[in-house]
């Protein structure tokens, strides 16, 4: 069931929530700046569209500067090393899938994995979030259902001839989301934000995702759940 | 909470636009109907059968992270000649989280079914099994925002009212079938005092000549309230009940069936089982005890649905729950509301309403087959 901050009574000052909000806003503003650098690749590999991605690249950059304060509100100093190697994976899946010109599987990794990852996490986390953080985080959300879009419209425009990639894609990537997530399950529960809870919004936004590019039911049940209980 | 009894809202909406197959635009209004499996094994079962094998092999904490699925869709003929279309929603939600205490898993679903719903643009969707009941006894309607979706809830109807006027008209006829005199009758419920159980009582009180009623639930107080709201009525235990009763309805929310002892029980006697998953552990048949699944409808028409084979439906193209054919019959009547919402709140008055809908579209209850 969902509940409020207020009905949970989060010691937000707390040094074990301060001490798990120091990875956890580290990965927010490591996620941002990456969604930042990610957009500005595929403006490069889709000439076309740069204009469009250089201003989403903006949006995570601000979107970063926004989660900075957040930390900085309450007095946490972000674990940027633990960050880095968070995500070091999927960075350099990414980093080797743009060198190798491949863009379905960056779309995959960053328009419909990190995005949905994140619009899963901040919903899950807004209901429980201290009131700043709040406020920066519901502004935060809508854009990012933006930059899915993006992503979806244009893997619906391919659809036929990206189908393939992208199921390789996943097979390769979707399992190390779920890692990642079990890399920080304790600290997700410190702010009271749940495992199972956040696997089951990003499914949700995934699998409506995959459905809006063009795959069948049957398609979603199986690429969604891949790896998930091998992690 | 919303009060049904003051008003049925008409809401005109104009029709979907959807794309089907991403290219063939088609204006649709339909029906839906969330539900859910009966146990963890079965689950297991159904995923395989359907062919799903990374659902097929979890266990319990898989499925509380599992989403919410369409995985049918239904067209259903009325006989008056109209046709309507459905999706069935999997809510993924199962008993056993129940259980074992897995609230916040257990609300989930049903809310993330609900939204799913609702995001797929379907006018009345009926919430099977224990969806209603989950969404009531957790006080769901404080959680109206989910994700980016407000929940309309006039979208949604338990389907209460229809499968309350259903077990009261297979007390009705079945009692006939098998020759219990209702004016001579002990008629027992057991769930008395639920959403499904108050509205049997209201009905049998008013509506037929039946000589006794047997108050079941666990709540004193609420018996208390239901027996001056019926001004009759004895209120008792289970097993005191079974013995004396001609009649027992059971409308309990149990995640599991119970054992009875069925040599305590008068012959001939009408066991109406309305549970979902059943209240009755046992299959055994013995002479002179009748069970009958309760809350079921027949259509008079084929339907052509998977699920109603799924969950092990004795004829599945005809039969089913009477609360998804309530989604159906506000569907063909475009009575785009909850007619069934609150708790206990169901009034004869609707019963006989939604009644007459029923019959004029080609359903009948189940009965005792000869």
């Amino acid at each position: 069931m969902q509940q409020l901050a207020t009905e949970l009574e989060i010691d937000f000052q707390s040094e074990k929530y301060k001490d798990a909000y120091s990875r956890i806003n580290a990965i927010v503003i490591e996620g941002e700046q990456e969604a930042y650098e990610n957009y500005i690749t595929l403006g490069e590999m889709l000439p076309e569209l740069k204009d469009q991605l250089i201003r989403l690249s903006k949006m995570e950059s601000r979107h970063k500067k926004g989660f900075e304060a957040c930390g900085r509100n309450l007095a946490v100093t972000p674990d940027m090393e633990f960050a880095k190697e968070f995500f070091a994976k999927l960075h350099q899946n990414f980093q080797t899938a743009a060198a190798e010109g491949k863009i379905v599987t960056c779309l995959l990794i960053q328009s419909l994995i990190i995005e949905c990852f994140a619009i899963a996490a901040y919903n899950i986390y807004i209901p429980v979030a201290d009131d700043f953080a709040r406020k920066i985080t519901e502004g935060v959300v809508k854009d990012e259902y933006s930059h899915l879009n993006f992503g979806e419209v244009w893997l619906k425009e391919n659809f036929p001839e990206s189908k393939a990639e992208l199921e390789a894609a996943n097979r390769q990537n979707l399992p190390i989301v779920w890692q990642m997530l079990n890399l920080v399950e304790k600290d997700a529960h410190s702010l009271a934000m749940e495992k199972e809870a956040l696997v089951e919004d990003f499914m949700i936004q995934y699998g409506e995702a995959l459905s809006n590019i063009g795959f069948t039911t049957r398609d979603i049940m199986r690429m969604s759940a891949y790896g998930l209980t091998a992690a | 909470m919303i009060c049904n009894q003051l008003s049925i809202k008409f809401i005109s909406r104009p029709p979907i636009q959807r794309f089907r197959q991403s290219t063939r635009l088609i204006y649709q209004y339909m029906f839906g109907l969330i539900g859910h499996l009966t146990s963890l094994e079965h689950a297991q079962e159904v995923a395989k059968e359907l062919g799903y094998p990374e659902y097929a092999d979890q266990g319990l904490d898989f499925w509380c992270s599992a989403p919410p699925q369409i995985v049918d869709e239904i067209s259903v003929t009325s006989v008056t000649g109209q046709t309507i279309e459905g999706r069935y929603v999997e809510s993924c939600f199962l008993p056993e989280m129940l259980a074992t205490r897995r609230i916040k898993a257990a609300t989930r679903k049903i809310l993330n079914a609900m939204a799913h719903a609702q995001k797929y643009g379907i006018n009345i969707t009926a919430l099977g099994g224990f969806s209603s009941i989950i969404f009531e006894n957790f006080k769901l309607e404080q959680f109206s925002q989910v994700r980016n979706i407000k929940l309309e809830f006039e979208r949604f109807t338990t389907g209460n009212t229809h499968t309350a006027y259903v077990i009261c008209q297979q007390v009705e006829k079945a009692s006939k079938q098998i020759g219990i005199d209702l004016s001579k009758a002990t008629v027992a419920i057991c769930g008395a005092t639920g959403d499904i159980g108050s509205a049997v009582t209201r009905w049998l009180n008013i509506r037929t000549d039946v000589k006794e009623l047997l108050l079941i639930a666990r709540n004193q107080e609420r018996l208390t309230e239901l027996q001056n709201e019926l001004g009759r009525g004895k209120i008792m235990a289970l097993d005191e009940a079974l013995s004396q009763a001609d009649i027992v309805v059971w409308v309990a929310s149990m995640p599991k069936g119970v054992e009875i002892d069925f040599k305590v029980l008068k012959r001939p006697c009408l066991l109406i089982d309305g549970g979902y998953p059943k209240n009755l552990a046992t299959k055994i048949r013995y002479p002179g005890v009748y069970v009958l699944n309760g809350g079921i409808v027949e259509h008079s028409l084929d339907i052509d649905w998977k699920i109603m084979k799924i969950v092990n439906m004795e004829v599945p193209a005809r039969q089913l729950f009477a609360c998804f054919a309530e989604s159906m019959l506000l569907e063909f009547e475009k009575l785009y509301t909850n007619f069934s919402w609150g708790r206990n709140q169901i009034t004869v008055d609707k019963m006989e309403q939604i009644g007459q809908a029923s019959i004029k579209h080609g359903f009948r209850p189940l009965l005792v087959q000869s």
